[in-house]
């Protein structure tokens, strides 16, 4: 099986064992192929991922179409070093994905599926295209945006399906009105809240993690003013996601600096993991630090999050070598 | 399904020998009435309200009106017998555990449905779910029988199995109403249940907690309840409104 160079899953660049979250996807930005400003677009937003969609001209052959344009609005969207993400119906799955997998995407997000069944099917035809595209075989991740009933009642069944479920994105609008809740955020609680456990719950369970939003800000469409979005990210992040879809750019450079310990976290994980090991030095199970007590479980959690914290890190020094290049 | 679910806003409970419930009916107007044999009941009324049922149901349906009985879990066999006439819409069938009772019960009615010249699958199937097994197995459930139309929420019952002392709030319900909402939609059936709050719920909530019980259900995607008391109707109604 030919590895090609343009494969950019982040799983890679991983060392640590079972590292959590296992990928630094803080900001995923939806895109469409058919933009004549794709590159700029997506160059400039820094979003960690980006989501290509396309749409199906209806005067021409849409399969060659979109074959045609694919490949470049892959290596386009992927200059600012963004994983590359295709988003595909699961009504029209089969055809979408052999109209769109080609060599440099990370997955494909599949939206509409209702059960283990439509992940196995999808797993399968791309067994067959990594075979016939010369991508590293179980390299394409599939990604399940969780818009229908039957999708969060089988969700458990789904993350099972296959070992290539790697992330679950809420899409909260759509769910929202299939379940025939009010898309107005009018309710005084989440109506998705214990939706939400369950997402972040199951995606953990499988070594994977879960996309979303707090509410009320989840069933936001635009713009947000920065300081209601920073409060909302961060109770989003302390929920257990691990990134959001944005529905405008301005929410990205936030989500990127959200989804991650703060640098005043991360040097308080360092103190914490300092005076543990001194205290187990002098022979001690614990030592106080401003009057919490620091014990073997305090200490692997400060070690937990100061290595996602490097991991962000090192994402952003990624990207920004890759705004670098000429 | 023959009526429109989302018009059935308001199911109003009368005890099933309750002399005086055509004039509660007339004086309320809910969407839904429901002739009791459960709770409302008392156990020595209890053949008198079978005995009843074929002359009440009769009296009282009218093209306007959607008459529903409740059943009792513990006799629904000779409920669902009493039951069974024309002007009859459905069984209300509460604290179902699993599958295999909807399937029983769903083979009586068919077999009634012959034998009193109802046209075949014409009476619906609603369940109260009461349970936390009725919970876990609630898609089986729903998939069960296809006269089943609506699933709803039974507080009172659940508060009882699940342990929260009844007076304070019920955590687990909006985990449950939830579970419920996302199975219903699934397979398509009306959801029935409120938003109640610890201090005002169910029979003793007064009218304008009922109207925002029901307002912020319907928020949550449901779209009618069942009416402890008559006076509850029309703020359900209201409540519900779309």
């Amino acid at each position: 099986m030919i590895t090609t160079p343009e494969n950019k899953n982040k799983r890679s660049s991983i060392n640590s064992n079972n590292p959590m979250p296992k990928y630094i996807r803080r900001s995923i930005l939806a895109l469409s192929i058919d933009d004549p400003i794709l590159e700029k677009k997506s160059f400039d937003s820094w979003a960690d991922a980006i989501i290509l969609d396309f749409s199906k001209k209806s005067h021409c052959n849409w399969q060659q179409d979109i074959l045609s344009r694919m490949p470049s609005a892959i290596a386009i969207a992927a200059k600012g070093d963004a994983e590359i993400f295709i988003r595909i119906n699961n009504d029209f799955a089969i055809s979408e994905l052999e109209a769109t997998v080609f060599p440099g995407i990370a997955g494909i997000i599949l939206k509409g599926a209702h059960s283990a069944a439509d992940i196995q099917r999808v797993s399968s035809a791309l067994d067959s295209l990594e075979l016939s595209r010369g991508i590293l075989a179980n390299s394409i991740e599939i990604d399940i945006e969780v818009n229908n009933a039957a999708c969060t009642w089988n969700l458990l069944e789904i993350a099972r399906s296959s070992a290539r479920v790697g992330i679950f994105l809420l899409n909260e609008q759509e769910l929202c009105a299939n379940l025939g809740i009010q898309t107005q955020a009018s309710l005084p609680f989440d109506p998705l809240e214990y939706i939400k456990s369950e997402l972040i719950t199951v995606a953990t369970s499988i070594g994977g993690q879960a996309v979303g939003m707090s509410y009320p800000l989840s069933l936001a469409t635009d713009s947000i003013d920065a300081e209601t979005l920073r409060k909302g990210i961060l109770r989003a992040r302390d929920t257990g996601f691990k990134g959001a879809v944005c529905p405008h750019p301005d929410w990205i450079n936030l989500c990127n600096s959200g989804f991650r310990p703060s640098e005043e976290e991360a040097n308080y994980y360092v103190k914490v993991i300092e005076v543990f090991a001194e205290g187990i030095k002098r022979g001690m199970a614990s030592v106080p630090i401003d009057g919490k007590m620091i014990d073997v479980p305090v200490d692997l959690r400060a070690k937990v999050y100061l290595e996602w914290a490097k991991r962000a890190k090192a994402r952003d020094t990624e990207k920004y070598q890759a705004h670098q290049k000429p | 399904m023959k009526k429109i679910l989302h018009h059935r806003r308001s199911w109003m409970i009368v005890p099933a020998h309750d002399p005086k419930l055509a004039d509660t009916i007339a004086q309320y107007k809910p969407d839904v009435v429901v002739l009791d044999l459960e709770y409302s009941v008392a156990p020595k009324y209890k053949e008198q309200a079978r005995a009843n049922l074929v002359k009440t149901v009769s009296t009282i349906a009218t093209d306007d009106i959607e008459i529903f009985v409740r059943i009792d879990k513990a006799s629904r066999w000779a409920d669902v017998d009493a039951a069974m006439h024309r002007g009859l819409t459905g069984i209300i069938f509460c604290g179902v555990d699993e599958e295999s009772e909807i399937t029983e019960i769903d083979a009586l009615i068919n077999t009634k449905e012959k034998e009193r010249g109802i046209d075949p699958g014409h009476i619906e199937l609603v369940i109260i779910l009461e349970s936390a097994k009725g919970f876990w197995n609630l898609s089986e459930i729903l998939q069960a029988s296809p006269r089943l139309s609506a699933v709803g929420v039974g507080r009172i019952d659940l508060t009882m199995q699940l342990g929260p002392v009844p007076q304070h709030e019920f955590r687990l319900f909006r985990y449950l109403m939830t579970r419920t909402l996302v199975a219903g939609k699934m397979h398509g059936k009306q959801l029935l249940g409120a938003m109640w709050r610890p201090d005002s719920r169910g029979g003793v909530a007064n009218q304008e907690s009922t109207k925002l019980a029901a307002q912020q259900a319907k928020l949550m995607g449901y779209t009618g309840c069942i009416c402890a008391t008559p006076e509850q109707v029309n703020p359900m109604n209201l409540g519900f409104l779309s």
